[in-house]
């Protein structure tokens, strides 16, 4: 009798074999990528304190002073902006869309909301250099055009499609029968979406939010080309009208002209790796929302 | 009771607006670009090279980085489908590399360059390269192809492959038989969407493949190559004072692209879902 | 089909429904009598979910349903241009085959309705949940853990939520889509007897494909087949000596 020794992972067959160690070719990119620019980065780190490279209110490499602060809370600031504008105007538009507009219509307008996330950053960037920046500028009476304002206006353009196509689809998941439990108890369209569908939809909505958060943090071209690249954190801090600095212009900005295991060049790793690990965070996160949504919630 | 219904109308007046903003934020984009570029984008700008104020490399260039990454993603992100789809619908190892994929789908493009540039030029000597480009490229589109295909394979119905297995087929030749044909287009659709992502991509090739300036096209993959998108990035950051018309072409053909694509996968999609409508 | 009855609460004149093409319902009239339960029977696909539908308007929302006819709650037809559906369903509850908690606590469940309503008394809503879950018998069960989720019930005790929440709204007239159909005997047994004690305040109108429990909660009964009525009556009459050949069929199991 041949009995097989199961093993760990009970492959079979060869094919099995082959299939498998090309699927665990994403576990491998992972850790390099993790290995890798922690690898880079940890120098810089190391050299100047984690806690001093975090909160250093200085970023002037020529001058090697590194204080990444005004970076990460220029990427903060205009995320924090982006969500302002797209959260709000996504779900309603996600409610729209599953509610109040015919099936046809909705699987029209749909396809065309995601190719508003589907266009390039650079055209994005163009667009927010050429046309908005200037709009900006004039109608605001600023000196300059190249904001956080404009960032954050940018951002939202590009993020808002992933809170509406996720809600959406959360939305009309919600189960038929609390729809009509709540009708037949006399409760009339809004109350039920206000009451009823949206309490349930709220761990999916909430996880598209923080995808959105994911996204904007970690775009490059569009934020670079609008935000003004100056490493200040504005005067006040809530002041959008000014140019701001990002992790990600600056990663992108200098890196082309950096020597090679300079501190300089570190401390651009360290960046990445405080960026990988603020991405790594919220998508975790957003994954566990949708894992422990309360019993009757809607699951992706 | 007519003050409620009131309420109702107006309500579903009022959440018309935010919608109305998105269609318009998306024909503000298409239309400037595309009043503007139209203009600029001619024959003799496609075909003109680069050294001479036209965009011909950085077109070749594109389609050259979009080939080798494609050849390279497609076999594996359909493998890694098909293994977790057919092999191991359930269970901690499908978790796991679902995670692994979800967290790559994650990572900012910015970062997916810098690993290239340490791990693709640096470590494995490959220097800043078509070769690298496809390396990173490939890295970073592999979720979306995955996904993309996870679905495609999912949606082959269950009949198919049990009429295959009751004649004695066993589970390769099922997948190759039955399931792969019968998912090709979908499997088509994933692509394309890979295809679109990487067309557009500026930061992840900002320094692992990409430059400025070269005399004509690579002419192996040891060597760098011209983009559409880098050749934007810097004509706009670099040059202050730029020549718009090339740029407003080069915009347009990215736009016109990606929006063609992601059209084109739409509708395969709505027809197949039609056709096999078992 | 003159039937001497008690004043009737609901009186339906000629109904037609239709689903697209489909005629569902034909030209059904009957008179739905007050503080009494009335079973529809019928086999499956005749309708009987279709008509207690047209009573609270909710077949408003169904894509491609035609409803003409009349349908009068204490005379006035619910269909008037000027009637507001959601005051309607107010006055006509509805419990659903397949027990339907909303996604929250118990309490919140039965406190839906009467908030909705426009009760915002935190005192008067806890009296409202309290009495309702003790007319059901819940209770007893429930009291200390009103705010766990409505899931964390069986089967069971989720449907008799559903009947609580549904007279949480103080209606006029309750209907019963098959509301034993997803339950065990036991469960099946406490409804019944909780149904029962409902005629005394409420119309109840129980629509059930099961025979056994029509002859045993009702008052009256009304045989629907293919759409139409074709008999009502008495429950002891339709039972033991029907009018129509066809009920008599239907009634001692010679077909659906």
């Amino acid at each position: 009798m041949h009995l097989e020794k199961p093993n760990f992972l009970c492959l079979k067959d060869k094919a099995e074999i082959i299939l498998f160690t090309v699927a665990s070719a994403s576990i491998l990119i992972l850790f390099l990528i993790t290995v890798f620019v922690f690898e880079e980065g940890v120098p810089a780190f190391m050299n100047m304190g984690l806690s001093n490279f975090l909160f250093g209110q200085r970023w002037a490499p020529y001058y090697k002073s590194f204080g990444a602060f005004p970076l990460l809370y220029g990427s903060l600031m205009i995320v924090f902006g982006s969500l302002v504008i797209s959260v709000p105007l996504g779900i309603f538009t996600a409610l729209f869309l599953a509610e109040y507009v015919p099936r046809w219509l909705g699987d029209l307008l749909k396809p065309i909301i995601e190719l508003l996330a589907a266009i390039p950053s650079i055209v994005y960037g163009f667009f927010g250099f050429v046309f908005l920046a200037p709009r900006i500028m004039e109608f605001f009476d600023l000196s300059v055009g190249k904001t956080a304002l404009t960032a954050s206006v940018i951002l939202s353009m590009m993020t808002v499609p992933t809170i509406v196509s996720i809600s959406s689809e959360i939305i009309s998941s919600v189960p038929k029968e609390y729809r009509k439990a709540s009708l037949a108890l006399g409760a009339t369209k809004w109350q039920t979406l206000k009451s009823v569908v949206l309490p349930a939809a709220k761990p999916g909505i909430v996880a598209s939010i923080l995808l959105a958060f994911g996204r904007a943090i970690g775009e490059t071209v569009a934020v670079l080309m609008v935000c003004g690249c100056v490493p200040e954190i504005p005067s006040p801090p809530w002041n959008y009208f000014e140019p701001v600095h990002t992790l990600t212009a600056a990663i992108a900005l200098e890196m082309g002209e950096v020597p090679w295991e300079s501190l300089h060049y570190h401390a651009l790793f360290g960046l990445g790796a405080i960026l990988f690990t603020i991405t790594f965070i919220v998508n975790a996160v957003a994954d566990l929302i949708m894992k422990k949504a309360p019993k009757g919630a809607v699951q992706i | 009771m007519k003050a409620k219904f009131v309420k109702e109308k107006a309500l579903s007046f009022l959440l018309a607006f935010p919608a109305v903003i998105l269609l318009l934020a998306f024909l503000s984009i298409i239309l400037f670009i595309g009043i503007k570029g139209l203009p600029a984008v001619n024959w003799k700008m496609l075909t003109t090279s680069v050294q001479k104020g036209g965009i011909f490399e950085s077109i070749v260039g594109t389609l050259y980085l979009l080939a080798g990454t494609l050849l390279i993603a497609t076999p594996l992100g359909v493998a890694t489908a098909v293994y977790l789809v057919e092999y191991a619908p359930k269970g901690r190892v499908n978790r796991i590399i679902t995670q692994a994929l979800n967290n790559l789908a994650g990572v900012p493009s910015i970062v997916f360059g810098l690993f290239g540039y340490v791990f693709f030029c640096r470590f494995l000597g490959l220097g800043i390269s078509l070769l690298s480009g496809w390396l990173t490229l490939t890295c970073m589109v592999l979720p979306i192809i995955v996904r993309g295909s996870q679905e495609a394979l999912r949606m082959v119905p269950k009949s198919f492959r049990e009429a295959a297995e009751a004649l004695g087929a066993p589970k390769w030749r099922v997948i190759k038989d039955v399931v792969l044909p019968t998912a090709t287009p979908g499997l088509a659709t994933s692509t394309i969407l890979g295809v679109s992502r990487v067309a557009g991509e500026t930061a992840a090739i900002l320094f692992t493949c990409s430059v400025f300036l070269m005399k004509g096209l690579p002419s192996t993959p040891f060597q760098p190559v011209m983009v559409l998108t880098y050749q934007l990035y810097t004509l706009l950051v670099a040059s202050p004072s730029v020549s718009f018309d090339r740029a407003f072409a080069m915009a347009l053909v990215l736009l016109g692209v990606v929006v063609i694509l992601n059209i084109f996968a739409y509708l395969m999609r709505v027809h197949y879902r039609k056709k096999w409508k078992w | 089909m003159e039937v001497v009855i008690m004043k009737a609460k609901i009186e339906v004149e000629n109904l037609n429904v239709w689903y697209g093409n489909n005629h569902v319902l034909k030209d059904l009239s009957i008179k739905i009598p007050e503080r009494k339960i009335t079973a529809i029977i019928g086999p499956s696909g005749c309708g009987k979910s279709t008509f207690l539908i047209t009573l609270n308007r909710l077949i408003d929302l169904v894509n491609g349903a035609r409803v003409k006819g009349k349908v009068l709650l204490d005379g006035k037809n619910v269909y008037n241009p000027g009637i507001d559906p959601t005051d309607l369903r107010k006055r006509v509850g509805m419990v659903f085959q397949k027990p339907n908690p909303l996604p929250k606590s118990i309490y919140e469940n039965v406190a839906y309705g009467p908030k909705i309503h426009g009760v915002k008394d935190k005192k008067a809503l806890d009296r409202i949940v309290e009495k309702c879950l003790r007319v059901v018998g819940l209770w007893d069960d429930v009291y200390n853990r009103l705010h766990e989720s409505a899931f964390e019930l069986s089967v069971g005790q989720q449907q008799r939520l559903c009947i609580a929440r549904a007279l949480a709204v103080k209606p006029e007239v309750l209907l019963m889509d098959e509301p034993c159909s997803a339950l065990d005997p036991t469960a099946t047994r406490k409804i019944e007897e909780l149904i029962r004690t409902l005629k005394t305040n409420y119309t109840v109108v129980v629509v059930t494909h099961n025979m056994q429990q029509a002859a045993r909660i009702s008052d009256y009964t009304a045989f629907l087949y293919l759409g139409k009525l074709i008999e009502h009556g008495p429950t002891q009459k339709i039972f033991t000596n029907p009018k129509n050949k066809l009920t008599k069929d239907y009634v001692n199991g010679r077909f659906g």
